[in-house]
């Protein structure tokens, strides 16, 4: 059909379909991904006690995907050093792929649930909330290694959810309190506009004014759709603050660091962040824009300890890099889903939720000893500074600001 | 006032880098749909492999050498992929648009997809060429020299563009297609040809346009989508098949981008489909888009 007969309509109709069909695109990535699950690890073995079924899902398509492969390597890594078993049990683990978000995760592991006894894993906290209600009504354990959505655990939490890794309150927190103790002067906030930039926001405001601090301002740019930040470093500049708190994480987080420095900001106002912002492979994207960087987290290759320095050389010898907290959160669930699994000897939801609660402190763990608090861990925020070690980043700890549990 | 213009000059200055790399993206696109009526959805993923290429051949440190060969491939690459895709469109040029537009957005998710198969899920960045990889102090704050660079490079293209399109015979024959493409036809002109020769150049534009904004955007799995709903929008507020259209239509969109979004950052999530509404009840055609298209 040639040009000149189309009517107007019929032309931006097209143009309707050009935009719907980036949203397909968009929502595409997760269905399209490998959902029939792989054999993670595990099989083998034979004797003694049952087999357990574990659901592993982790993004395998999408934004999230780096994310997921730490995950993956994490739980493998683990069940390999145990032979493929917790407890008396046998573990069967079954892949699947949450995709970027609910339209894909919340399917996912609906169609998985019937399958399996337990699933970890997560990335999503939209995905985490939207599946929650499901577990308590399968009385099935669901352990988190990621979302750090604040509600999942919070106070209309159900009995069958667990969460081994953070809230988005935790880092900020830490950092908000132990920004207001050194004196910095005026801060500017910056995060995505979404539910977890905006937690952590409120978080941090929270702990720095609370402590005393002044904040000079606040920027949310919008989610997915801001690749240059300019307009917004501009307000931070113009709003006189000296230092600036952000949230930011993945490509975001490459991006905002990257022009962070593009626009003459890293010389003259100091970045602090929670830690997502320097965490894992942004890191190579970040380059030397990285440097000198101050974040909040759970977790560094970097801490000083037998477990991790255990954990860390094992992932590298595995893996070939360092570990990062995605990985070093599923190694965790994996250890305390084996120390539950041998209290309880069932594989039900509510005994191994039981068993969760009655762990005490895990103090085999690389991040350090910590201990379930309402279902979520209470567990040490390092301050860590990215450094420059002989052409290879990492986060070096600066301090341990303390233990911090529900927030 | 004075005070105003010299708190937001980075922000002005930044949009019209912005809306430069935007014309150079959006007016292959505006130009392949407004003349030879194919709505190309492969369009991002074309930046996309532009992008790509930089990095393959920068990711090792940036030379003048790399970054215009980088440039150089890009261009060749382009005028490939657009002959291609001009051949695979050829069978379904009697069908509805939306057929072709479908087609071209599964060679959209394809490329994007091999990419991902390729190069990993992980962000990189490249930086500009030697030179250009400072910035300067203007106003109140500073600004990398290679945006300012790029506003030269944006115009300069603009510039040979519009010579091309409207001084020479070659041009004659594009707006003779976008007027009328039958009658074009009825003078005995192949218009296959025309249109391999229309995509081959437009694709070429969108991956340089990935070459040189790589520097600026970085690296990123999921650019292909936003760069191609940036340069849509551009082509709805400019016009079909306008190169006028597309550097006015990319210039506004640069400042709403930038100014806009630093004087009101309340309405940033909204203030850029803000725009596109304003023009589409204002001047539904869009700014500089041909009376024609309504017959």
């Amino acid at each position: 059909m040639a040009l000149p007969d189309l009517s107007r309509r019929q032309l931006l109709g097209a143009v309707g379909v050009g935009v719907g069909g980036l949203a397909l695109t968009a929502c595409g990535g997760g269905s399209l991904g490998d959902d029939d699950g792989g054999d993670g690890g595990g099989g083998g073995g034979g004797g003694g006690g049952g087999t357990i079924r574990v659901g592993l899902v982790i993004p395998q398509a999408g934004v999230y995907t780096p994310l997921g492969v730490d995950m993956q390597n994490g739980w493998d890594l683990w069940l390999e050093q145990n032979d493929g078993k917790m407890g008396d049990f046998t573990v069967e683990t079954v892949t699947a792929d949450e995709g970027e978000g609910p339209d894909t995760g919340v399917p996912a592991i609906q169609q998985l649930l019937g399958d399996v006894d337990v699933v970890v894993g997560i990335v999503n906290s939209a995905t985490a909330l939207g599946v929650a209600e499901q577990f308590a009504e399968e009385e099935k354990l669901l352990l988190i290694t990621n979302a750090g959505a604040v509600a999942i655990t919070g106070a209309n939490r159900n009995d069958f959810v667990w969460r081994v890794s953070f809230t988005n309150a935790q880092n900020s927190a830490a950092m908000g309190e132990y920004l207001a103790t050194q004196d910095i002067g005026s801060v500017f906030i910056m995060a995505p506009d979404y539910a977890a930039g905006q937690e952590n926001v409120t978080a941090f405001t929270a702990a720095f004014e609370g402590a005393g601090g002044t904040v000079a301002g606040s920027a949310l740019s919008p989610f997915g759709t801001t690749q240059d930040f300019q307009p917004f470093l501009q307000r931070a500049q113009s709003s006189g603050a000296a230092a600036v708190f952000c949230f930011y994480s993945g490509g975001e987080a490459v991006a905002f660091v990257n022009q962070y420095a593009d626009f003459g900001l890293k010389d003259t106002i100091p970045l602090y962040g929670s830690g997502f912002l320097t965490e894992g492979s942004v890191l190579n994207g970040q380059g030397q824009n990285a440097v000198g960087i101050q974040t909040t987290l759970q977790y560094s290759t970097e801490i000083d300890n037998e477990a991790n320095q255990a954990f860390v050389e094992a992932y590298q010898g595995a893996y070939d890099v360092l570990p990062t907290v995605f990985a070093m959160s599923t190694f965790d669930a994996a250890n305390v889903l084996n120390k539950a699994l041998a209290e309880a000897g069932d594989t039900s939801g509510t005994a191994l939720g039981e068993a969760l609660g009655g762990l005490g402190t895990i103090d085999d763990s690389p991040r350090g000893p910590w201990e379930f608090e309402d279902q979520n861990p209470k567990q040490t925020i390092y301050l860590r500074e990215v450094v420059d070690e002989g052409g290879t980043l990492i986060n070096s700890v600066v301090e341990e600001l303390g233990e911090y549990g529900t927030v | 006032m004075a005070d105003w213009f010299s708190e937001n000059l980075v922000s002005i200055l930044n949009g019209f880098a912005i809306g430069s790399l935007l014309f150079i993206l959006a007016v292959g696109l505006s130009i392949v749909f407004g003349m030879m009526g194919v709505l190309n959805l492969a369009h991002g993923a074309f930046y996309l492999v532009g992008t790509y290429l930089a990095y393959s051949l920068l990711d090792d440190g940036v030379t003048w050498g790399g970054f215009l060969g980088a440039l150089a491939l890009a261009a060749v690459f382009g005028l490939v992929a657009g002959g291609a895709l001009s051949v695979m469109t050829e069978p379904l040029a009697k069908r509805p648009i939306l057929d072709q537009a479908l087609l071209t957005l599964g060679v959209s998710l394809i490329v994007a997809e091999v990419l991902s198969i390729i190069y990993g899920n992980d962000v990189y960045s490249v930086a500009p060429p030697p030179g250009l990889d400072d910035r300067v102090d203007v106003g109140d704050g500073s600004l990398p020299v290679y945006r300012l660079a790029l506003i030269g490079i944006g115009l300069v293209l603009a510039l040979i563009v519009y010579l091309v399109v409207e001084k020479t015979s070659v041009g004659a024959l594009v707006r003779a297609s976008v007027a009328d493409r039958e009658m074009v036809s009825a003078m005995g002109i192949d218009n296959r040809k025309v249109k391999v020769a229309v995509l081959g150049i437009g694709s070429a534009l969108a991956m340089v346009a990935g070459v040189l904004g790589t520097p600026v955007y970085g690296v990123d799995p999921g650019l292909d989508e936003s760069v191609l709903l940036l340069a849509l929008i551009v082509v709805v507020i400019g016009g079909l098949g306008s190169v006028k259209g597309a550097l006015i239509g990319a210039l506004v969109i640069g400042q709403v981008d930038s100014l806009g979004r630093a004087l009101l950052p309340e309405l940033a999530s909204f203030i850029l489909f803000g725009a596109l509404a304003v023009v589409l009840i204002v001047r539904p055609r869009g700014l500089f888009g041909p009376r024609k298209v309504a017959s």
